[in-house]
């Protein structure tokens, strides 16, 4: 046991010793936190752009347009019909709001108009917001202009004309929403509970998973170099040249993996630290069962490239079934299928403790799931290394 | 009669159809220097393997230091040391943290490895380049090193598969006058080499190997006399008429 553990300080020790590879694997997890900060971080305001058709072309168009436009986030695009029918055709845009022709003089007129939402299917889930958006700014229209008709009733036979009292009303309401009595802020606490609950633990797995192919490589690094017969013919074992190597593997993956999760918490704010702390722990045991997958292929692997292919295979396989990337229905064949990806079990253990508010208590399945990875990958690869040819 | 420290009987080892060892059997006294000639493809690193307990014979007995290579492989490597042919390094440490390591993996505890390794970088030549980066060595340094290695955790016999490959006459001579030391305090030494000058100067006894087998064993004096009048042949020529002129891949 004391030799595996020389073996893991000098895999160390080479790591250190090699500046760009220290360098690059170090950087790599701080430019990912990077760009998942400028994709994530912070953004809590929902951006659009609302595409027009104005088949009026009146005042009561223009200044829904304008109130439109005045929204925080939202831009405005102005279409003609046969641009706008073009487009959904195209499935360019999913939602178009047409003002139909006679809206002004219908409004003035006091009689009762209706928006048009051209759009696909249902609009999509942008398309869905920006709805109820317009709908907000129609209400509150609508709500001005029963207000002056109201005000115009009561005042009726006082001389003051029709536009007068609207100016007044309307000014009334331009300030009342300046400054309304009930008023709603917002206070940010952290970033999207989307961001979490979809995307950050596939990152964090998926970055885990580069740990299978640093070990897939390190037999053949050493066959390469020429001394892994010379290890051979010393007292090590082949058991603790394996042992040695995984947990140097392990320790790799889980310091890159650290420095991404550590960056998360400092900005995000994502954890609690009791939760951190059990994330750490998946990582850390997930870390181990990519490592001990990876002394599978290092096993078997007889050049650094077959090393390379097979374990980037084995990581991109896992990754797609692990629902890194999208997210994977309850119940389907995906579903299924995407139990013998190992990923799928890191994933649901952090995602039990970050979603869910759970403990490693509740991970149990996923965390017995991992360890007896752990175990067979290391005993499949001690077995394998010794049944192909040119191996002890 | 002198203690035998390494005996090989009948050893065998194939490759698919190519037999690569064919009944090899020899003996090598303890603090002997016994040499292993033969053109390439003759099967001498891979007799080297079996006897450093890399590969496993197909058949044939391998005793070491009483020690019976299948049933007690762990006691073995505990006597052996071995100096590949090819250069085991790892290049970007210091040639004392290459040394430290493999003392470790030997079975020194750490200030013993530390220790060792001074001495024999010291033997060496290269104790004011403990230090030193191994990839920044000229080609001699690190044959020595390679050298130095394989003598970390004071083996008993000594395996070394052509260690002056390629390197200035100043470090073989070097390695020589090393490995006559290491022979005086009762090393027992297995030397595999192709210039057969080093073969004759260092070696008591020689067996020569074509095609997997030993085809001649004796001292070097008595090879030569098979030939003609010893003071007048070289191994050279003992070695050439034996194996042939023929070129080998």
């Amino acid at each position: 046991m004391k030799r595996a553990l020389y073996i893991t300080l000098n895999e160390v020790r080479l790591y250190l010793q090699d500046k760009g590879d220290l360098a690059f694997s170090l950087l790599l997890p701080i430019v990912t936190f990077a760009l998942m900060y400028g994709a994530f971080g912070g953004q809590t305001l929902f951006t659009s752009t609302a595409r027009i058709v104005d088949l009026d072309g009146g005042t009561q168009a223009a200044r829904l347009v304008e109130q439109l436009d005045a929204v925080d986030g939202i831009s405005i695009e102005m279409l003609t019909a046969a641009d706008a029918d073009s487009r959904l055709d195209r499935s360019d845009v999913q939602l178009v709001l047409i003002i139909p022709r006679g809206f002004t003089d219908t409004l003035m007129a006091g009689g009762d108009v209706t928006l048009l939402f051209k759009q696909r299917g249902n609009g999509g889930q942008e398309g869905q917001i920006l709805a109820s958006i317009v709908r907000s700014v129609a209400e509150e229209m609508n709500q001005e202009f029963q207000a002056v008709r109201q005000v115009q009733a009561n005042l009726q036979g006082t001389g003051i004309s029709d536009e007068r009292i609207r100016l007044a009303v309307q000014n009334l309401l331009a300030k009342e929403r300046e400054q309304p009595l009930v008023g709603v802020t917002e206070e940010v606490v952290g970033g999207s509970p989307d961001f979490i609950t979809l995307y950050l633990p596939g990152i964090v797995t998926m970055y885990v998973l580069f740990a299978l192919t640093m070990s897939a490589q390190v037999i053949v690094e050493e066959r390469r170099r020429g001394t892994l017969e010379r290890l051979l013919t010393t007292r090590l074992t082949a058991g603790e040249l394996f042992f040695g190597k995984f947990m140097a593997s392990t320790a790799r993956g889980f310091v890159q993996t650290l420095i991404l999760l550590g960056l998360a918490y400092a900005v995000f704010q994502f954890f609690t630290p009791l939760s951190f702390l059990q994330v750490l722990a998946i990582t850390f045991l997930f870390a181990a069962a990519a490592a001990a997958l990876g002394m599978i292929i290092a096993s078997i692997a007889r050049t650094q490239a077959a090393a390379n292919w097979i374990g980037v295979v084995f990581t991109m396989f896992m990754v797609m079934l692990g629902g890194t990337f999208f997210e994977i229905t309850k119940g389907s064949v995906l579903d299924t299928i995407s139990k013998i990806s190992i990923n799928t079990y890191a994933n649901e253990a952090m995602r039990t403790i970050v979603v869910d508010g759970g403990s490693l208590g509740d991970t149990g399945l996923s965390l017995v799931v991992m360890a007896g990875v752990i175990v067979v990958g290391l005993t499949v690869s001690r077995f394998l290394f010794r049944a192909v040819p040119g191996g002890k | 009669m002198a203690e035998e420290y390494l005996v090989v009987k009948d050893l065998h080892k194939s490759f698919k159809e190519q037999k690569a060892v064919d009944g090899v059997s020899f003996n090598i006294a303890k603090g002997e220097i016994f040499g292993l000639l033969g053109p390439n493809g003759a099967g001498k690193t891979t007799t080297i393997r079996m006897l450093s307990t890399v590969l496993e014979a197909d058949s044939g007995e391998i005793t070491i230091g009483g020690h019976s290579m299948r049933k007690e492989s762990e006691a073995i490597r505990s006597l052996i040391g071995v100096c590949p042919q090819e250069l085991a390094l790892y290049e970007d440490l210091s040639a004392l943290d290459n040394m430290v390591f493999f003392g470790r993996m030997a079975g020194l505890d750490g200030a013993q490895a530390k220790e060792q390794a001074m001495t024999n970088l010291k033997l060496m030549g290269l104790a004011d380049r403990a230090r030193g980066k191994v990839a920044k060595f000229s080609g001699g340094m690190k044959r020595r090193i390679n050298l130095a290695i394989a003598l970390m955790g004071n083996p008993r016999l000594l395996f070394l598969d052509e260690p002056t490959v390629g390197i200035d006459p100043q470090s073989r001579n070097h390695i020589y006058e090393n490995i006559r030391g290491l022979q005086k305090n009762g090393m027992t030494i297995l030397y595999t080499t192709h210039y057969m000058e080093e073969a004759d100067r260092l070696c008591s006894r020689v067996a020569i190997m074509d095609g997997g087998q030993i085809i001649s064993m004796d001292t070097p004096r008595k090879l030569k006399a098979q030939i003609g009048p010893p003071d007048q042949i070289t191994l050279e020529d003992v070695f050439l008429k034996l194996t042939g002129r023929s070129l080998r891949d």
